[in-house]
């Protein structure tokens, strides 16, 4: 607990925080407005949509985002700390494109909880509820619907688009749960950095013209008999397909929707900029969908469970990372769509302070680095400390619900909602609907 | 029998929640009047009571409660309100005059005993009106952690509870005994002080007053001789109500010593259908626009009693409608007489295709193929429907598809519980329904389950779920349709389930031993073995009392029922005695309303598993006979399927005529159904010739023969299958959404096997077929039909137009029809 913290709970450095988003003419009505958010009325939406960058395993924290250089070498490990654009603020030495633009962006370092496995730990961050039950390492689990699915269901969209995309696969508690497989994401299993790339589903397939699809258009239309039974008190569920296929025809003959599939229609340059591999372009395919107004992309990067030879593989995936994150970032901001667009970039937990006998580093909940960029957060921030060696979160110590009811907040979707489960139980969307305050100027 | 002789349809959007009802015209005369209670006695405790004047004409039965005047002979003895509430005001005798309506009638009133009740009683007096008021409501102070650090019980189900929350905790701010005015429970809900929920009470009104009296008595817990509140009842039970009708409600309480209290102001009501009727705060019910039946709950200190409306379709049938309707057996009879009631018309009977289309998909999982849809729709035998039940009844595909349903239940995640573990109590469920094992046998051996999770399929069950708790909540929800998992943490809001029940029940699973390795994700591929054990026991979380194993319902007067545990044997034995004992009818009607809402897209009861006074089937009469047949053939679930299918109304068309179009329950017509996930994936591979290869499957497997939701399958996650991580495990939903539009439409997976060279086009188009016999087949094996003349000439320009390509123009033909609800539905 910080010495800092005064009896309403928040810290002297944020109440300064706060004071200076006030001079900007945001944060004070924010600061009310998430107060009156009792009384059950939505937050206006800062972010239209909703990057999250999933780094599967637990990414460590010592060698990205929160380096320990006066910590013993056990603990500190073989990098070294880098100076970034912000005087005061430190990266570690592969984040050199982030430290250029790290005005652009937040670094929350206080995150911490008490769930040290992969099932666990993936399901509290990506729902804000703690599992019910001790769940393993190995488990997929779900007792409570995901960011994503939420946000599909509480801004489904009427423009064919699926509201949820997750790419190139479900994370392991990324599901509706109690919502319903409606509001499941639309997985895109397949590499956009290989040539014959296509979205499944949203665009034609494969070989098949646009001529060919438009007379089986017609032919269908001519040849569909079944009466519908219009009058709605029938609920005749044909009606309602009928919808989705005049949303999916549209989809399929919009020139403007079937570019913002199509990543091959991206300039050579962005593409290499982004990374020529499949993590890089999929940040740039997650761009392209929120260009075309999908509300929440989660992108799923295996490989960051490093308890052996942390440093060689450090080294070899860090800088492309660095790239593909630094670029979407500066891409968006560019395109003029970061203030809209709410990037993430976090995994389960961090990792044990002591190197282990296999040179990697272990899980570790008690402390963990996420990156905020976007949906209107201030750049150049540090929200937060661990102590010197990096065991633990000690200032601003902030919780898996305080960072689900900042990313809720963000999208204008009030934390503190009531769910009805099919039981009918009531569940609250999240247990503490208390944002991240420095985040929401 | 309508008085409201016709009233035009209005179709759904936007329904005032608490519309005012409409008074019968002023011409209407009834013959009738009664006035309810007949003569009334008030005294200190109970000191208002509600009147219900009803008149009746012929059938017709009419809430006149609002529609009369009142005159209070000796006005300083009560006084009563235009609704009908009497208020006492002194002791004494005296004579209240009805008038209107052409038939006087009058009440005599006596109030006696005035200082009765002086003193208050925290159960009797306070906690009715933190009820009412919801402040113990699940989003208010009744949540788990409570609202603003007060937490009360949810729903008020612990009083010692909620009475140590107000009067000790807080350092007695909440009731300030120095300056009872002061208390935050009288400050906060008046809004003198911020209140997160509001202004809840009106200051120095009546409950105020008597909370604030409360606590200058000292906020006693409780009087000497209280008597306890033994039941709740409402008045009336039922009632038909034209639209527009109301009816309020009487509440009365019921005491140990025999009293009785008028308590409908401080009851809650809440109805389940409030499209069909609304209900006020105050217990006026108000029928709206929508036919069709609700029940509406009144609930007092938790107890609750329930009122069902039923709403009829303006207008009338014909004489002898009913009577001239084929009944095939008793299933027809039960859903003519709930038709009836709501004036419902039924459907046409569907043709022979949409029949047989419904029996395959139903029964086997898969749409005939072009070979059995010829063969039935060419047998001139007027048998042939019923004989088509029996064929596929007694197909190999039968077992697969309804052990698939029971999968969903049953089958956990193989991540969690192992492999080898999961597939072989796959193997045990789909052995069951290959033998058309008797119901209660199946649940018998599962819930009873001995041996090793490498061997004998069904322990899975107990490796599983581990803890009696665990158990519980799957039993009871699976095979009574009861959900106790509420009651685990606190009293059911809804039922008369409380943490006793819980904990009693699940002391039946105290027992079960484990030996070998347990659970160890991500693998937990070691062998485990389940045994009926000698020692263990479950504790209730707050008295830690030891808790002897009880079964639900059947008390002590039921001893020949309700079985005893004995030392030495296993009490699992006993709950599978009670459990599946023709005496339970909660074990026979949640089988039957499950299967009836697999073959009528919908259950008499909904959800299928809840089954409680409070979510009243909607045709019980239906329920209790098919639950009493499902028993009487020894629970033999073909013979289950088999009454329900041979039914006319299970062959009945899902077009509605205007005399049913509004019913979406009451099986007036077929409801149309999306296929499910399986059934659509393997009658689309059936039809275009290519089946689907699913990993860790022999090839040419179906998607009902998979042993794991966890196969991939592009396919069937677009059409929603049950995620098996996901705790408690969910029913699939049979939405439909724009992934699936858009899956069938564009998936190159698809796509690819529609354009296969081993296709079914391909060899259409190759063969020596005439383009007429080649869409013949077409329409034969997607929809069970044969093309019109229409259809015809339409689809033969694709096949005679110039430079027509036969195999592409088979493969189109074959995508239009496979994109249509025609062929995505079950109709």
């Amino acid at each position: 607990m910080s010495r800092y913290r005064n009896c309403e709970g928040v810290s002297r450095r944020c109440c300064l925080k706060l004071g200076l988003g006030g001079l900007f003419g945001t944060g004070l009505v924010d600061t009310l407005r998430l107060a009156g958010q009792a009384s059950g009325t939505s937050p206006e939406p800062q972010a239209t949509s909703c990057i999250l960058v999933w780094l599967d395993g637990g990414p460590t924290h010592y060698e990205t985002f929160d380096p320990k250089p006066l910590a013993p070498t056990e603990i500190r490990g073989e990098f070294h700390p880098i100076e970034t654009k912000v005087p005061g603020i430190s990266f570690s030495e592969h984040l050199t494109r982030l430290a250029a633009i790290a005005d652009k962006f937040s670094v929350i370092r206080s995150i911490r909880h008490n769930q040290g496995n992969h099932g666990a730990g993936n399901h509290y961050m990506m729902t804000g509820a703690p599992p019910r039950i001790p769940v393993g390492c190995g488990s997929f689990v779900s007792f409570h619907p995901s960011l994503g699915s939420t946000t599909a269901y509480f801004r489904s969209q009427q423009n064919g688009l699926p509201s949820y995309f997750s790419m190139p696969a479900m994370t392991r508690s990324g599901g509706p749960n109690f919502l319903g497989a409606k509001y499941a994401p639309f997985v895109v299993p397949d590499d956009p950095n290989k040539d014959d790339f296509r979205v499944r589903d949203v665009s034609l397939p494969g070989e098949l013209e646009m001529s060919r699809f438009d007379h089986r258009r017609d032919l269908r239309a001519a040849i569909d008999r079944l009466p519908r039974i219009n009058e709605p008190v029938a609920g005749d569920p044909v009606v309602a397909l009928d919808g989705y296929y005049e949303q999916g025809y549209t989809l399929v003959s919009s020139p403007e929707a079937q570019a913002a599939f199509d990543i091959h229609q991206e300039d050579a340059k962005v593409r290499d900029a982004y990374g020529r591999n499949s993590f890089g372009q999929r940040a740039l395919l997650a761009r392209r969908l929120v260009e075309a107004g999908v509300p929440f992309i989660t992108l799923s990067e295996g490989g960051w469970d490093h308890h052996v030879s942390l440093f060689g593989a450090c080294r070899k995936r860090l800088p492309t990372f660095d790239q593909t994150i630094a670029t979407l970032i500066e891409d968006l901001d560019e395109r003029g769509r970061l203030d809209s667009t709410l990037v993430l970039v976090l995994g389960e937990f961090g990792r044990t302070p002591k190197i282990n006998v296999r040179g990697g580093r272990d899980h570790w909940s008690n402390a963990m680095s996420v990156l905020v960029a976007g949906g209107g957060t201030p750049g150049g921030q540090i929200i937060g400390a661990t102590d010197p060696q990096g065991y633990s979160a000690v200032d601003r110590v902030l919780s898996p619900e305080n960072f689900a009811s900042t990313v809720y907040s963000k999208l204008g979707i009030d934390p503190n909602a009531v769910l009805y489960t099919p039981l009918g139980r009531p569940t609250h969307l999240v247990s503490d609907p208390t944002p991240i305050a420095e985040l929401m100027g | 029998m309508m008085r409201i002789a016709s009233l035009l349809l209005i179709t759904v959007s936007g329904i005032a929640a608490y519309a005012e009802p409409t008074p019968a015209p002023v011409e209407w005369q009834p013959d009738t009047i009664d006035v309810l209670p007949a003569d009334v006695r008030l005294s200190g405790l109970s000191n208002r009571q509600q009147l219900l004047i009803t008149g009746r004409q012929g059938e017709d039965v009419v809430d006149l409660t609002r529609d009369v005047r009142y005159a209070v002979e000796t006005p300083e003895i009560v006084r009563i309100t235009e609704t009908g509430v009497i208020e006492v005001k002194a002791e004494g005798r005296t004579i209240i005059r009805i008038e209107g309506r052409g038939l006087p009638a009058s009440v005599t009133v006596e109030v006696s005993n005035l200082s009765e009740g002086d003193a208050l009683d925290f159960e009797r007096d306070i906690q009715p009106i933190l009820g009412r008021r919801g402040c113990n409501a699940g989003a208010c102070h009744g949540k788990q952690r409570g609202q603003n650090g007060f937490q009360l019980s949810l729903l008020g189900f612990d009083p010692d509870f909620d009475h140590d929350a107000l009067v000790k905790e807080a350092r007695g701010r909440r009731v300030f005994f120095a300056a009872p005015e002061a208390s935050l429970l009288l400050t906060k809900p008046t809004g003198v002080d911020p209140h997160g929920g509001g202004v809840r009470l009106e200051m120095g009104g009546g409950e105020y007053e008597l909370l604030r009296r409360w606590i200058v008595q000292g906020a006693p817990r409780r009087q000497p001789d209280t008597p306890t509140l033994v039941s709740v009842t409402v008045e009336p039970t039922s009632r038909v109500m034209p639209s527009g009708d109301g009816q309020q409600l009487l509440i009365t309480a019921h005491y140990s010593d025999d009293s009785t209290r008028d308590v409908t102001h401080l009851a809650t009501f809440q109805s389940n259908e409030s499209a069909v009727a609304g209900v006020t705060e105050s217990g006026l019910v108000t029928a709206e626009n929508i036919t069709g039946e609700t029940a509406v709950m009144a609930r007092y200190q938790g107890f609750f009693a329930v009122f069902t409306a039923s709403v009829p379709l303006p207008g009338d049938l014909p004489a002898g409608y009913y009577n001239n309707l084929p009944r095939r057996n008793f299933v027809d009879e039960h859903v003519y007489n709930g038709l009836q009631r709501l004036a419902l018309g039924v459907s046409d009977p569907a043709p022979d295709h949409k029949f047989l289309r419904r029996a395959y998909v139903d029964i086997i999982g898969r749409v005939p193929t072009v070979q059995e849809t010829r063969a039935f729709l060419d047998d001139p035998s007027p048998e042939k429907r019923d004989q088509l039940i029996d064929h596929l009844l007694a197909q190999p595909e039968y077992a697969e598809h309804w052990a698939n349903k029971w999968a969903d239940l049953l089958r956990p995640n193989p991540y969690r519980v192992g492999i080898k573990t999961v597939l072989n109590y796959d193997n045990w469920i789909r052995d069951a329904f290959r033998k058309n094992k008797p119901y209660d046998q199946f649940v018998r051996e599962l819930i009873t389950a001995e041996g090793s999770t490498w061997k004998d399929g069904h322990v899975t069950l107990f490796r599983d779920r581990r803890s009696p708790d665990e158990i519980t909540t799957i039993v009871s929800q699976l095979f009574l349709g009861i959900r106790l998992e509420c009651a685990k943490c606190h009293h059911h809001p809804f039922e008369v389930w409380g943490q006793d029940d819980f904990y009693s029940f699940a002391a039946f699973f105290a027992k079960v031993g484990r030996k070998g390795t347990g659970l160890s994700t991500p693998i937990s591929g070691s062998e485990e073995m389940i045994y009926a054990g000698s020692s263990g026991g479950v504790r209730h979380p707050l008295t830690g009392e030891l808790m002897q194993p009880r079964p639900l319902f059947g008390g002590p007067s039921e001893s020949e029922t309700a079985p005893e545990s004995q030392s030495g044997t296993d009490p699992r034995d006993d709950l599978a005695d009670w459990l599946t004992s023709k005496d339970n009818p909660f074990f026979a009607q949640t089988m039957a309303n499950r299967v009836w809402a697999d073959l009528m897209g919908r259950g008499l009861v909904e959800p299928v598993d809840d089954l409680r006074a409070t979510n009243p089937p909607t045709n019980a009469a239906l329920l209790e006979a098919l639950g009493n047949d499902f028993a009487e053939s020894g629970f033999d679930i073909k013979h289950l399927i088999r009454s329900i299918t041979t039914s006319s109304v299970y062959g009945l068309s899902s077009l509605p005529s205007d005399r049913n179009v509004v019913d979406t329950r009451n099986f007036s017509r077929h409801y149309r159904q999306r296929l499910r996930a399986e059934v659509l994936a393997d009658s689309w591979c059936q039809i275009v010739g290519i089946p689907q290869d699913y990993p860790g499957m022999p090839p040419g497997s179906s998607a009902k023969e998979l042993w794991t939701h966890r196969v991939k399958s592009q396919f069937l996650d677009t059409f929603g299958r049950p995620d098996p991580n996901q705790d408690p495990p969910c029913e699939r939903t049979t939405d439909t959404t724009v992934v699936q539009a858009l899956h069938l439409m564009n998936s190159r997976e698809l796509h690819s096997k529609l354009l296969d060279d081993a296709s079914w086009a391909r060899q259409l188009a190759e063969s020596n077929r005439t383009p007429e016999q080649i869409v013949e087949e077409v329409y034969l094996a997607v929809y069970s039909r044969r093309p019109d003349e229409e259809e015809l000439q339409i689809t033969l320009d694709l096949y005679n137009n110039e430079g027509a390509d036969r195999r592409a123009a088979t493969e189109d033909l074959l995508w239009a029809l496979l994109n249509t609800p025609e062929f995505v539905f079950e109709d």
